[in-house]
């Protein structure tokens, strides 16, 4: 069985936020809901200054925190290793929100899912077919796009990246392409003093 | 790469690399706890007095605003009974199954002793005191689980202290003691100054027991890591400052403490302390959750 994971090339991101884009559009997300953000940052001194970007989404922890404090049984581990947040199971309590150090989780308020996109209260086609995955209430978060790694292909994110700084694939498999990446430069996850042995990497 | 700076915003909802702000659990969730453990206060303060009334308030403070507040936080509040699925992991269903348990032993004792149907029904006083064993001790940990439950989020350094638990029940048994007072001066307290005094002297001291915990609290949190600096800073400099100073420490703790010490033989005086008391309580329940920040993921800066 596959263990999938992520790695993000820092050189190549060009920060245009098309991952963004196309995740919201992949699983139909609400207004100010994200599963994806490529956050900036700029560093140094003035003639010496750079601006890096750092994408971000839920790192699929091996350990994930927000699995152990879910009181209701919602979030659980695929033996893919992808996290996924069962929308039959989710209370809507948010102790898998508190519980993320990367604040990865969404809270799905019921307002969102009437209001619609464009705030008329009237929702699209698009966004009536999209909703029904979801229940009002519920805290969500990226599942890697579990139903496009299900048909062998990779999440949004990665296929909409122009310059292939995300890269998707099977960590245990030491031939696929995040593995090499890892091991040839070095990837490091975040916050690795949280001890939530993440499958999502960053090379520099 | 550094992992994360103390330097860095706090940046809100934007795209930037700094410090966020939990909002998940807000006001309402402070709501809840803070009737908890006020609850479960009260009544381990009046189990410990004997005051049955006492005990039916702190039953009914928990029983109905706890789960009131918490209701009104949840998502999916249809599901909530949900909540108790998993207390092999979850301070949250170990939380609902201990006030699940408060609630039936608590009531029963009160049944059986306030309405004499442990006389009526011929009900052994051994049992009878084992009802009382077990409320209690299912209110110490509606007093304290919440604390647990926040304290094991190591995601929000201001949380993840072992003080934390420790501050809810301080807190919890302080504001106890006050209601406590305030409920049962004129009534049986009246008839029984020594307990009267004793129970000054104890609210006294945990007045002290809650500024040990919340000295402690910040300094775990300030020498945890940068986020857990960031967090005290707001408590203690910047944006939070004049509500936990004025509030929190000020007219929750200084003012019921001299108040208390000066004229603890007074009701006005206890009547003002307990106010202050509960002001102070909920302030920091508030504060506490505004002021809990998610760490950045990585920072370049040097």
């Amino acid at each position: 069985m596959a263990r999938y994971g992520m790695v993000f090339d820092l050189k190549r991101c060009i920060g245009c936020n098309a991952c963004v884009v196309g995740c919201k559009q992949e699983n139909s997300l609400p207004d100010s809901v994200l599963f994806t953000r490529t956050l900036s940052e700029e560093y140094g001194v003035f003639p010496a200054v750079n601006r890096v970007y750092i994408p971000t989404l839920c790192n699929h922890c091996e350990d994930a925190p927000c699995e152990k404090v879910c009181p209701s049984s919602a979030t659980y581990t695929r033996d893919d290793g992808i996290v996924m947040v069962d929308p039959d199971k989710c209370i809507g309590c948010g102790s898998c929100a508190v519980a993320c150090p990367y604040d990865q989780r969404n809270e799905m308020h019921a307002d969102l899912f009437k209001d619609g996109l464009f705030g008329t209260g009237e929702l699209t086609p698009f966004e009536e077919q999209g909703y029904a995955r979801f229940t009002p209430g519920m805290v969500t978060k990226c599942d890697f796009c579990s139903g496009r790694v299900d048909q062998g292909l990779d999440p949004a994110c990665v296929v909409t990246c122009p310059t292939d700084a995300r890269i998707f694939g099977d960590l245990d498999d030491p031939d696929s392409k995040p593995s090499k990446l890892i091991r040839e430069r070095k990837g490091r996850p975040p916050l690795p003093e949280k001890n939530t042995r993440p499958k999502v990497f960053y090379v520099e | 790469m550094a992992t994360s700076s103390n330097d860095l915003p706090i940046v809100g909802d934007s795209f930037r690399v700094g410090y966020r702000f939990q909002r998940y659990w807000d006001t309402p969730m402070a709501n809840a706890f803070f009737c908890g453990e006020l609850g479960a206060g009260i009544f381990l303060i009046s189990a410990f007095a004997d005051y049955k009334i006492g005990m039916l308030v702190g039953l009914l403070v928990t029983c109905i605003l706890k789960t009131w507040f918490h209701l009104s936080h949840m998502g999916v509040p249809l599901k909530s009974w949900r909540a108790i699925l998993r207390p092999d992991r979850s301070w949250i269903s170990r939380g609902l199954m201990s006030i699940g348990f408060y609630a039936v032993f608590g009531f029963a004792y009160l049944g059986l002793t306030m309405l004499g149907l442990a006389e009526s029904m011929g009900i052994p006083e051994a049992l009878v005191s084992l009802t009382k064993g077990l409320a209690v001790l299912s209110a110490l940990v509606v007093a304290t689980y919440q604390g647990f439950a926040m304290s094991h989020s190591t995601a929000i350094a201001l949380w993840n202290t072992g003080a934390m638990p420790i501050s809810s029940l301080v807190y919890a048994l302080a504001a106890g003691a006050m209601v406590t007072l305030v409920l049962g001066w004129n009534g049986f307290l009246a008839d029984n100054l020594p307990l009267r005094g004793a129970l000054v002297t104890i609210s006294l001291m945990l007045l002290v027991a809650v500024v040990i915990t919340l000295l402690s609290l910040l300094h775990a949190a300030h020498h945890g890591s940068p986020g857990g600096r960031k967090s005290v800073e707001l408590l203690t400099k910047t944006f939070y400052s004049q509500w936990f100073y004025g509030i929190t420490c000020g007219v929750g703790i200084a003012l019921p403490a001299l108040l208390l010490a000066a004229a603890g033989g007074s009701y006005a005086a206890v009547l003002i302390s307990a106010a202050g008391v509960l002001a102070g309580y909920y302030s920091f329940r508030v504060l506490i959750f505004k002021a809990g920040l998610f760490e950045p993921i990585m920072s370049f800066r040097p």
